[in-house]
This record gives structure tokens, C-alpha cells and sequence, in this order.
């Protein structure tokens, strides 16, 4: 198997974007490319993730961005795997560079829905649940989270305010980053009394609807080194499956994918939880990032809530979840997200997240999933 | 046991699990080989991989395990927001089952533990009620 890395890695600001979804599907993948200082032409295919290009009027996105790229003739793969897609597209790109299909790839990840309002976002984004059984009645995704999250403080004896933390946590990480959709501080106070959308969460427990775009080269060693040094390596990457429907699960306080995705990612980078510096979660609600941080084995079952309470997820902690600010302050455009973390990453082995910087890293992981976790993928990348 | 008009009317699987949602029953199918328990709408067994099935109705009774009381709902629900989404774990074996609850305005309406029924099937695909 080729050693796989990251040479370059760009994305668009996430928020309420006004150009076409083509149009920043290219921008990211145009800042990529002049991140690892390759030419097009050196790329050998793509792949694009994405879920409701249809709201913007283009789907079978890869051909699109190939041809701006000044290379229709190269092949493409247009990937949904609902939230997860991002992932799911960097996995199969790893797969074939490691595979050695391919020297050079590109990954983008994109979503333009802010433009549809929320009721048709609601709507549409429940077809990403088993929809027999979720969507068609009436469980919108904060629902199914909100579900959950009962389900958590029911048997962990946490409070909203502990899951209140984790918001106020992220917004403080995603006001360091100029390209997040939520660039705010908030307190516990805000979240507490803003509106409930599906209780007990409320709109400040919840990620927004986000626009933006994420992109990513990804080569072998070779290449890497014969065109920068300023590159990080895959070193591990997995992924797994969840029943479909949380009324498929024994237990709703956690999520079977994350566990065997990062048992796999693990096993392959040949590394303990304990051994990562920092990770890029899947946090659409804030219930979300306290059930992944304990899947993901960086704390004990139901011990999440007292790590965040104690500041061991802040950017100065002992471990950092979430420094760009996450899906809940950097935002979610559900098809860009999986890339993005990659991006967040890529920048933050490589000396490029300023202010935000996580100090001495050398490890950095990423999680994120599709739907209620029913599919999910954890890549963990070390600098060079 | 099973309901005689499936006998008469040849229905796929998930509309013989819908129709006997109607009747407030979970259609379940019960691996041949291995004895595990599945919603009618699986087609192979999780536990031992094997196809085939005798049908079980079971009766959609049970718990209340976790729920939801949804105040922003998706297109087609504002007429009756806001309403509980609900999972029940089974009285009668270990499969739980969601659906669509009308008139819970508040979670004290609908403690954990609560008991609750299938009572039908429609747009709002599975219908609970509160016992």
C-alpha cells in the first residue's frame, strides 16, 4: 500500500454564500491546487461530495469542476453519503491513491442550500434519515439528536447546561476562524434561552445551514516530495455502518460507525487515543460532539460532560475538539464538512491556523458521519 | 398467527407491515434458522445472515425509551407541532419501534417509562398513542 498525503488544502468562508454552487465548488478546488503548488494537469481524478446540488441546479458535479479545471478529459466521482459525504469522498480518494490507481487526486466537498429557507432545508434534510421510519413521522434531525440527547442525560444525570458548554466551547474556537459561518462568542445563558427547536435542544444547540466548499490533493510520498515539504501523511482511516434507524440501536447514547471507524483508523495508524493531539468531531448537535468524544475513546462512557465542564476540550486543554469552531460555529455545509475537517487539519499541522493553533501538535484526527451516524468515516493524519 | 386478508391479497412486505400497524401490531419476522427478531422489512438476518423468515405479530405495545418534543417541523407537520416523535421498546420481545405522537406540547406530558401503543398508520407513517 502507497504512504498517502495531504499537499494542499483550501476552502471557501462557510455562511450564507451568494455565488452558484459550480462556482465554489471550483473556488476551494482552485485554492487546493495553489496550496500544494501543482498544476491541474498533474491531478488524475476527482472526487466530489455532495448532497442537495439539485437545489442549486447542478448535480454530477465532478465533470463541472474538472472541465473549470482545465481537465474534462480526467475522471470524476460525484459521492452522497448525507453529512458524512465529505468523508466518505476522502476515503475513497485515499483508497485508490493507496491502492496505486492514482498519484494525485482532488477531493472537494461542497453544499449551496441557504438559499431554500429553512422549512425546505428541515424537510429535505430528514430524507437523510430511514425516512419510513423517521422522516415520514415528523422526526426532523433535531429530533433524532434530541432523541438521543435525552436519552444521554437520562442515563448520565448531565444537564442542557453541560451540553450548553460544548456550543459555548466551539463559538469560542470558531471566532479565531475567518472562514466561519458563526463567528460569535455566546455564553451558557444564550443557549439556555434561545429558542427549542426539538427539546431538549435548542437553536443554539444546533449547527446552521451552511453554504461553502472544501478541497484537498491528496498523493503519494513520492509525489508529495517532489513537490513540497509542507505536507502531512494519512496514517490511519475507517470507517463503519449503524442500523439506520435509531429505533435499529439497543442503546442511543452512543453510536456503533464512530466505534468501529475508529477502531479501524486506529489499528491501522497503529495508535491509542491517548496518542492524538486533537480532533475535528462530528458536532452537528452539541449532544453530538459529547457522544463522539466518548466513542472516539477519548473519554470514559458518560465522562464527556466532566471533561468539558473541566475545559479538557478548550483549544488549551488536554485535548482540543473541534479548533476551527466545528459544525456548530464553523458551520455545516453538509457535503463540504468531511473535507473541511481535513482542511482544518491539514492547516493546523502545517503552521497555518494562527490564532487558533493547537500547541505541539502532531496528530490530528477527524470524525464525521451521515445522518444519525448510520454511516461514518475517521481518518487521523501526523505531520511530517 | 397471521391476518387472514394476507392470505387473500398478495402484499409486499412493507404493506403487510403497514396494514398491520393499522391494527396496532408490528409485523416482525422471526429468522427460521437462528430465531432472531427483525421488522417485517428486513429481507435477511442480522444475526446469522439467513433469508428465511416466518412472520410474528407482536403487539405494538411497550415503553417509552427516549423522545422528542418537535416545535419546528418539517414541511407538513405545522398543523399538528407540536407533537412528540417517540422511541417505544416492545413489551413483547426486544425490538423497538418510532413513530408519530399528536398533542405533546411539553416534555412532563410524556415521562421516559411512559407506556404507549401503535394505534395506526398514515401520512405520518407509524401512530402512537399514550396509555
Amino acid at each position: 500500500m502507497e504512504k498517502v498525503c495531504v499537499i494542499g488544502a483550501g476552502s471557501t468562508k462557510y455562511g450564507k454564500l451568494q455565488e452558484s454552487i459550480a462556482d465554489i465548488t471550483v473556488q476551494a478546488s482552485v485554492d487546493a491546487i495553489e496550496s500544494a503548488g501543482i498544476e491541474p494537469k498533474e491531478i488524475e481524478a476527482g472526487y466530489i461530495s455532495n448532497v442537495f446540488g439539485v437545489a442549486d441546479k447542478q448535480v454530477h458535479l465532478g465533470p463541472v469542476v474538472m472541465s473549470n479545471l482545465g481537465i474534462p478529459e480526467k475522471p470524476s466521482l460525484s459521492i452522497e453519503s448525507a453529512c458524512g459525504s465529505g468523508s466518505v469522498a476522502f476515503r475513497e480518494a485515499f483508497a485508490n491513491v493507496a491502492g496505486g490507481f492514482y498519484d494525485a487526486v482532488l477531493v472537494t466537498g461542497v453544499e449551496k442550500v441557504t438559499h431554500t429557507g429553512t422549512e425546505w432545508t428541515t424537510t429535505y434534510f430528514s430524507y437523510c434519515s430511514d425516512f419510513f421510519y423517521e422522516g415520514q413521522a415528523g422526526a426532523s434531525f433535531p429530533g433524532l439528536f434530541a432523541s438521543m440527547a435525552r436519552a444521554y442525560l437520562t442515563e448520565f444525570k448531565a444537564t442542557e447546561e453541560d451540553l450548553a458548554m460544548v456550543a459555548v466551547k466551539n463559538h469560542d474556537n470558531g471566532f479565531l476562524n475567518p472562514k466561519a459561518h458563526l463567528r460569535k462568542k455566546i455564553t451558557i445563558d444564550d443557549v439556555m434561552n434561545s429558542a427549542v427547536v426539538a427539546s431538549p435542544l435548542k437553536l443554539y444547540d444546533c449547527c446552521p445551514f451552511s453554504d461553502g466548499a472544501s478541497s484537498v490533493i491528496l498523493c503519494n510520498e513520492k509525489f508529495a516530495k517532489q513537490h513540497t515539504k509542507n505536507y502531512i501523511r494519512v496514517i490511519g482511516s475507517g470507517r463503519g455502518g449503524s442500523p439506520a434507524a435509531l429505533q435499529g440501536r439497543n442503546h442511543l447514547t452512543t453510536i456503533p460507525s464512530t466505534k468501529i471507524a475508529a477502531e479501524a483508523a486506529y489499528k491501522m495508524a497503529g495508535i491509542k487515543p491517548k496518542n492524538v493531539d486533537f480532533a475535528e468531531v462530528h458536532d452537528c448537535f452539541t449532544i453530538a460532539e459529547i457522544v463522539d468524544t466518548e466513542d472516539l475513546g477519548f473519554f470514559d462512557k458518560g465522562k464527556a460532560v466532566e471533561a468539558v465542564r473541566d475545559g479538557k476540550t478548550r483549544l488549551n486543554g488536554e485535548i482540543p475538539i473541534n479548533p476551527s469552531g466545528g459544525l456548530k460555529s464553523k458551520g455545516h455545509p453538509i457535503g463540504a464538512t468531511g473535507v473541511g475537517q481535513v482542511v482544518e487539519v491539514f492547516d493546523q499541522l502545517t503552521g497555518k491556523a494562527g490564532e487558533r493553533t493547537v500547541k505541539d501538535a502532531k496528530i490530528g484526527l477527524t470524525h464525521n458521519f451521515g445522518a444519525t451516524g448510520a454511516s461514518c468515516a475517521v481518518h487521523i493524519f501526523q505531520s511530517v | 398467527m397471521q391476518s387472514i386478508f394476507f392470505k387473500v391479497y398478495k402484499l409486499s412486505a412493507k404493506q403487510q407491515f403497514i396494514e398491520c400497524a393499522k391494527l396496532g401490531k408490528v409485523l416482525a419476522r422471526k429468522c427460521k434458522n437462528c430465531g432472531e427478531l427483525h421488522l417485517a422489512t428486513v429481507y435477511f438476518c442480522q444475526k446469522c445472515g439467513n433469508k428465511e423468515f416466518e412472520n410474528e405479530e407482536l403487539e405494538g405495545k411497550g415503553t417509552v425509551v427516549t423522545f422528542t418534543i418537535i416545535t419546528v417541523p418539517p414541511a407538513g407537520f405545522e398543523k399538528y407541532t407540536p407533537y412528540a416523535w417517540a422511541v417505544l421498546q416492545l413489551d413483547s420481545s426486544d425490538l423497538r419501534i418510532s413513530g408519530f405522537m399528536a398533542n405533546m406540547a411539553k416534555p412532563s406530558d410524556l415521562p421516559i417509562g411512559s407506556k404507549a401503543k401503535i394505534i395506526g398508520f398514515d401520512e405520518r407513517g407509524i401512530i402512537l398513542e399514550k396509555q
